[in-house]
């Protein structure tokens, strides 16, 4: 068998296997399936598909989850290979929805129950579904932080590690509320970078450092830090003055599935009540009020970061943070 | 074409169309030129640490008098069964303050979370490719009787390493050098996770977090920007190499290999199983040791002893879906694997011709792309028909791991006599059976090791096919990914201490097959002078 045989062979044989593979990706409608892409954690995901099936039988939701830059690359491919195939997205934070609206992938509606979810958790194109809490995390043999400026104190000299904002759009929402709060600024930073911080790339591994006892505190997410302290880890979790900083992650209509009522119904399923229990119980913080997710400290303070700011100011909010902490 | 060209293409038209007047911005910014400037540090820094050391090994384990051999053998190549972001994970336990060091004797590696750190994690799990690399050329092109001539003649056994053995590994050598700086330079998870912390980034790293907020077109085309950036700088180092060292260093074969290699002194074996030893300890025994403590360990930062030991992580990522996750991610392998060694084979064989060492070139553009930017071209090129489907998640393992196939077998290619083939034909043979008898035979430890490397390469990527499945079509990436995140580091390491575990599936049958392909080969057959000479030497002393 000559080469160019062999080669043939193979050809015919991966177009064979893509015609059996590959998938219909018409416009969708009320009998096909809901195609839905996210970066929330997948136990939550798994469970509102579960539960959602449940309640509407009939409709099958089918699931792409990844983080938020595998996400972005898959809509980034998606929009430039015949447009994009999710018809809801459900997004980790409000600058990554922000982009897509402005891209005329999503929004444009928002489901009947939507003002049932508090006002600042929701714009004319998105409801917010879950709640990412910023918050300090620290080794139980060093003293748990008050404020956020005790983070810059000598407590924490050569052993604090924050996330990296242009990594994660959580920490992105803690630096661009830090900078336009009183008494904080970009001078909050300035002091931590004085005290020795380091950098880390996420949340989590500033969770696993602080568990493991390579830094002695930092900032992470309160669903990371106690997730690991349950499990045992050695650590406390707080959340100092002025607050926590909440991220929320918004779910949006995609633009090209408009009319499919299987699509909205699941976002109204979502952010209604048996939606954000189930999102609840698979540890998650729901946006709704009156529905109690995981562990939140009786008077826990909460802030809300500028977010219209910090989408608009993105780049110099970097590029300022990046001359004290490098890129 | 398909695999390389088109979606490289499609790559350059965005970066062309949508970034027209920025692209001169973002490639002269400060920061992308100090992310340009150390990968290219730490690639070249990874190269000339992980060869030579591959190389040492290689040469070190070639004679069968070292104590526990077969052990050594797969024990230098489990750095490349744990994913990477896993290994760096594992090096910080084991050296990090408050790691394994620390506990047990009071010392840690500062310097781990940093520049250091990158460099020692990707010399560990690099230098196994070269030793891969190296012994499947001393499998195939060794001349055991030229090395036995010259130590006849006098020469010392570093005089014939340096002047024989040596210069006739030199086209494997140059593939693992190509290969190691090219995986070092497309590397991303060991220099996010451990560079970081000391203000380390390299172009992969920038890349990841342009791709974070690439829902901003600009962001995403940055990102595709700078990934061409290194298909360039992959292009710019290995083009040149390519045209001037191939032609030049070919060896043609003198004679069927014969024989065992020259005898050394029963000391020098021991030397090299207690230097093999105390290497395997610090760059993968600790660290694997830490990821074994890691998953056993009810939550990290817990002290590793009984009482705090589970099997609960375990539990966790052994369910139904894990299971055919990974039946999907090892029959993807399998067969990514098996035609990567025919495509592999093919472009080696056009290789002595001027367009097929275009070609060869070519293959390892793909490898120098970051998986997610590689993932987004493919779905950009071939999306609108595959999209979501295995085939897809097939097709971006074939473009990523081409040149892991067709180095290691070009590197041996030229020790095949066309005379032979002809002979064959010319007593007639079919030209299956010509090439299954006479070709086959010294090819087959580069073939399989070819194989092997893409197998288990194929098995742990991470960023590919987490980017590019779909409903139906999860792999043990997607898995993995799943439970890399929350800070959930115990599954992650079970699962790990799981598919080190599951290594040892194929690696018995390949074992034995290379072994049957040993006994098989003519030249065992003629008495083995380094069995006579060390009983000799055993008799001398006794």
């Amino acid at each position: 068998m000559t080469a160019r045989r062999v080669g043939s062979a193979i050809l015919l044989a991966l177009v064979l296997l893509a015609a059996a593979c590959s998938q219909d990706d018409g416009p969708a409608d009320a009998s096909d399936p809901v195609m839905l892409y996210t970066c929330v954690d997948d136990a939550v995901a798994q469970a509102m598909i579960e539960e959602f099936e449940l309640a509407n039988s009939g409709t099958d939701v089918e699931l792409f989850r990844a983080p938020t830059a595998e996400l972005n690359a898959r809509v980034a491919g998606d929009v430039r290979s015949g447009g994009l195939r999710a018809d809801v997205v459900w997004a980790c934070d409000p600058i990554t929805m922000q982009g897509l609206v402005d891209q005329d992938l999503v929004g444009g509606w928002t489901p009947d129950n939507a003002p049932e979810i508090p006002a600042e958790y929701r714009t004319a194109d998105w409801v917010g579904a879950a709640v990412l809490y910023i918050v300090a995390v620290h080794r139980n043999d060093v003293p748990a932080p008050q404020t956020w400026s005790d983070l810059a104190g000598a407590d924490y000299d050569g052993g604090l590690a924050i996330p990296d904002p242009a990594f994660a759009a959580s920490a992105l929402g803690a630096l661009g509320y830090f900078a336009g709060a009183e008494g904080y600024g970009l001078d909050f930073y300035r002091g931590l970078v004085d005290h020795g911080a380091v950098q880390v790339s996420t949340p989590d591994e500033v969770t696993t450092g602080v568990a493991q006892g390579i830094y002695d505190a930092g900032l992470t997410t309160a669903n990371s830090a106690y997730v690991a302290q349950e499990s045992g880890s050695p650590i406390g979790v707080t959340w100092p003055e002025p607050g926590a900083v909440a991220v929320y992650g918004p779910v949006a209509l995609a633009t090209d599935a408009a009319g499919s009522t299987s699509a909205q119904d699941f976002i109204s399923f979502v952010i209604s009540e048996p939606g954000q229990t189930t999102l609840a119980d698979a540890g998650s913080y729901p946006t709704r009020t009156g529905v109690s997710g995981p562990t939140v400290p009786v008077d826990a303070p909460v802030v809300q970061p500028d977010w219209p700011t910090i989408v608009t100011h993105k780049d110099d909010l970097l590029a300022d943070y990046q001359q004290l902490f490098g890129s | 074409m398909v695999l390389v060209v088109l979606p490289v293409a499609r790559l350059v038209e965005i970066v062309v169309r949508e970034g027209a007047g920025t692209s001169k911005l973002i490639l002269s910014s400060p920061e992308v030129r100090t992310a340009a400037v150390n990968s290219v540090g730490l690639s070249v820094a990874v190269m000339l640490l992980a060869v030579p050391l591959g190389t040492a090994m290689a040469v070190g384990l070639r004679h069968s008098d070292v104590p526990g051999r077969a052990f050594w053998r797969v024990a230098v190549l489990l750095p490349v069964v744990v994913p990477e972001f896993v290994l760096g994970y594992s090096w910080t336990q084991a050296y990090g303050r408050a790691g394994f060091t620390d506990a047990l004797v009071g010392v840690h590696w500062q310097g781990v979370l940093g520049p250091g750190g990158v460099l020692a994690v990707l010399v560990a799990s690099t230098a196994p490719v070269a030793y891969l690399l190296a012994a499947v050329g001393l499998a195939a092109r060794a001349e055991p009787d030229l090395e036995r001539a010259a130590r006849a003649s006098g020469a010392s056994g570093t005089t014939v390493l340096r002047t024989v053995t040596l210069p006739l590994l030199r086209p494997s050598l140059a593939a693992a050098s190509v290969l190691v700086f090219v995986l070092s330079l497309q590397s991303f998870a060991v220099p996010q996770v451990m560079g970081a912390p000391a203000g380390f980034t390299t172009l992969t790293t920038k890349i990841y977090a342009d791709l974070s907020f690439a829902s901003d077109p600009l962001s995403f085309v940055e990102a595709v920007a700078l990934a061409l950036v290194l298909v360039l700088l992959t292009a710019a180092v290995v083009a040149p190499a390519d045209a001037t060292l191939s032609p030049r260093l070919r060896v043609t074969r003198v004679a069927e290999p014969a024989g065992a290699p020259f005898s050394r002194r029963p000391s020098a074996s021991r030397w090299v199983a207690a230097g093999l030893g105390s290497y395997l300890v610090v760059a993968v025994g600790l660290p694997l040791l830490a990821l074994l403590s890691a998953a056993l360990t009810r939550a990290v930062g817990l002290p590793p002893r009984p009482s705090n030991w589970t099997l609960d992580n375990f539990c966790l990522v052994i369910d139904q879906r894990s299971i055919e996750a990974l039946g999907r991610s090892v029959g993807l392998a399998v067969l990514a694997a098996s035609v990567l060694v025919v495509i592999g084979g093919c472009v080696a064989l056009l290789e002595h011709r001027r367009f097929g060492r275009g070609v060869a070139t070519m293959s390892i553009l793909t490898l120098a792309l970051p998986g997610s930017t590689l993932a987004v071209a493919l779905l950009i090129t071939y999306g609108r028909w595959l999209a979501g489907s295995l085939v897809l998640i097939l097709v971006a393992y074939l473009a990523k791991l081409w040149a892991l196939a067709h180095r290691p077998i070009t590197g041996a290619l030229d020790r095949l006599v066309p005379e032979e083939l002809y002979a064959a034909r010319a007593s007639g043979a079919t030209r299956l059976t010509a090439a299954r008898t006479v070709a086959l035979r010294p090819m087959a430890p580069a073939l399989l090791g070819a194989w092997l490397v893409c197998f288990l390469t194929a098995l742990h990527e991470v960023t590919m096919s987490s980017l590019l499945y779909g409903p139906g079509s999860e792999t043990l990436a997607v898995i993995v990914l799943n439970s890399q995140e929350l800070g959930r580091i115990g599954p992650t390491a079970a699962l790990s201490v799981l598919l080190t575990l599951l290594m040892a599936v194929p690696a018995l049958p390949l074992w034995v097959l290379s072994r049957r392909l040993r006994l098989r080969r003519p030249a065992d057959t003629v008495p083995d002078p380094t069995r006579r000479e060390n009983a000799q030497h055993a008799r001398a002393r006794g």
